[in-house]
């Protein structure tokens, strides 16, 4: 009997059912969610880190080296596609070291994602007007006080919109870890699309899927956003 | 032309800043003493404001010294934060911080750099702003306040780190003008309960009822100063006459 003439709930139960074919998707997911939550991670506190240098070099003049060092690297980064990073991570830098896949794709997510949180903070550091800095400084605070308790939270919150954006499209460029055989969500779709030759019911539920990520995660960013602005009139 | 023959406070030796092509001071030195209030006046572009916010390094001098209590705080070796909490700021704009209340605006600082407990803080927070009568809005946004609230709490937040010295850099210019004299007001009041303050600002009834000397600035330079009455009396040099003419 061919796909076609399956009725939906055996279709269903081919993709998904028989062989315990769902746990593709799910062991995928797992995967997919565990590559995105670390390279978000390291994209938050490695682009932080770039973005108090380069703003501190643009405010003070100071860190002239390490600007310059931060400078090249959000250029490198973001003047070449992430799956080239992904595959130079894997096959090139860590060509003699045995690290799991995964770690790799971590690496390249959290590296590549660190670059473009970078310039998100540093505008967001850049916007808060300059008193801020000044009643800070005048009050006895260091320059990374001021930062800290003063002008990041304000940054934090202009910032928060763009950020949620650039973690949704971190989500979703995890989707090209099959490239150095990671099986994770999209790769688990296409698994089972191989076995089946159902091309339409595992690559759909793998859409919805990310879809439904997607949405909740925007949902709780919207609930951030409001609460902050709830806290500060 | 010493008026007051207090210890000296601040001592201010050959400053110099350029920014770019602009000499914005061209060799200022100046002395304030203990319990001071001078009031530092003069036109748009003379010089005034760059000098205030070079006392507390807020403007670093291209050339000169400042000594703050007997210490070079230009020396590069000098840890100029320690210094800046013993001189108290407050600004044109207020520079609240909008993201905190107004009792964490006045806390944050003695708790984070004093070492204070918060329980302390509060309670000292809680008492200036009963002193200056706003104690109602310790858990209101800076958003909420009126501009002469906000500058007013300004100046409690400078005063919670219980400095030696206020520096005001034109503290009334961005307030309507009703709410002008309120803050004028606590300046005063400040002043007689001895604070050292200097003062940039274009209120000549607070520098004539106020300031125990007053300093004319033009082209970066100090041109003239002395005691209010010899001061508005008896200008001497033709820019200060002039620019008197021109506000009075």
């Amino acid at each position: 009997m061919g796909i076609k003439d399956m009725s939906f709930a055996e279709r269903f139960t081919f993709n998904f059912i028989d062989r315990d074919r769902w746990i593709y998707i799910a062991d995928g997911l797992k995967v997919t969610l565990q590559i995105t939550f670390f390279a978000l991670l390291i994209g938050i506190v490695l682009g932080f880190l770039l973005a108090i240098v380069r703003s501190t070099y643009d405010k003070t003049g100071k860190l002239k080296l390490l600007n310059l060092i931060a400078q090249i690297y959000i250029t490198v980064i973001r003047g070449t596609p992430v799956v080239v990073q992904l595959l130079i991570i894997y096959f090139v830098i860590f060509e003699s070291i045995n690290v799991s896949k995964v770690l790799a794709a971590v690496m390249a997510f959290g590296m590549n994602s660190a670059a473009y949180v970078a310039e998100i903070v540093r505008s967001g550091i850049m916007s808060i007007d300059n008193g801020q800095f000044e009643a800070g400084r005048s009050l006895g605070f260091n320059y990374f006080q001021t930062m800290i308790y003063i002008i990041l939270p304000q940054a934090f919150k202009n910032i928060l919109p763009a950020l949620g954006n650039e973690f949704i499209v971190l989500l979703k460029e995890t989707s090209v870890s099959g490239y150095i055989a990671i099986q994770d969500l999209t790769k688990g779709g296409d698994i089972i699309r191989s076995r089946t030759y159902d091309a339409m019911f595992p690559l759909l539920t793998v859409a919805v899927i990310y879809l439904a990520m997607v949405m909740i995660f925007s949902k709780l960013v919207n609930m951030l956003e409001r609460r902050l602005r709830n806290s500060d009139h | 032309m010493t008026i007051n023959n207090g210890d000296t406070l601040i001592k201010v030796e050959g400053l110099h800043k350029i920014f770019g092509a602009l000499h914005a001071l061209d060799g200022v030195s100046e002395e304030i003493r203990k319990g001071e209030v001078v009031v530092v006046v003069g036109p748009s572009g003379s010089g005034k404001s760059t000098f205030l916010r070079s006392l507390n390094l807020l403007e670093e001098p291209s050339e000169g010294r400042i000594y703050f209590e007997g210490v070079d705080i230009t020396d590069k070796k000098v840890d100029i934060n320690k210094h800046r909490q013993k001189m108290g700021m407050v600004f044109q704009h207020f520079n609240l911080f909008p993201h905190k209340t107004i009792l964490e605006n006045i806390t944050l600082a003695p708790i984070k750099l004093r070492g204070m407990k918060k329980e302390e803080a509060d309670k000292q927070a809680m008492e200036l702003l009963e002193r200056v009568g706003l104690s109602e809005k310790a858990d209101a946004y800076p958003s909420q306040l009126s501009g002469g609230q906000k500058q007013r709490i300004a100046i409690v937040r400078s005063l919670a780190m219980e400095p030696d010295v206020m520096l005001f850099d034109e503290p009334t210019s961005a307030l309507d003008p009703e709410m002008v004299g309120e803050v004028l007001e606590l300046m005063k009041q400040l002043a007689r309960d001895g604070m050292t303050m200097v003062v940039v600002t274009h209120e000549m009834g607070f520098a004539k009822e106020v300031g125990s000397r007053v300093i004319f600035m033009a082209d970066g330079q100090i041109k003239e100063q002395g005691t209010p009455e010899e001061f508005f009396e008896h200008p001497k040099d033709p820019r200060l006459q002039e620019f008197l003419s021109k506000i009075l």
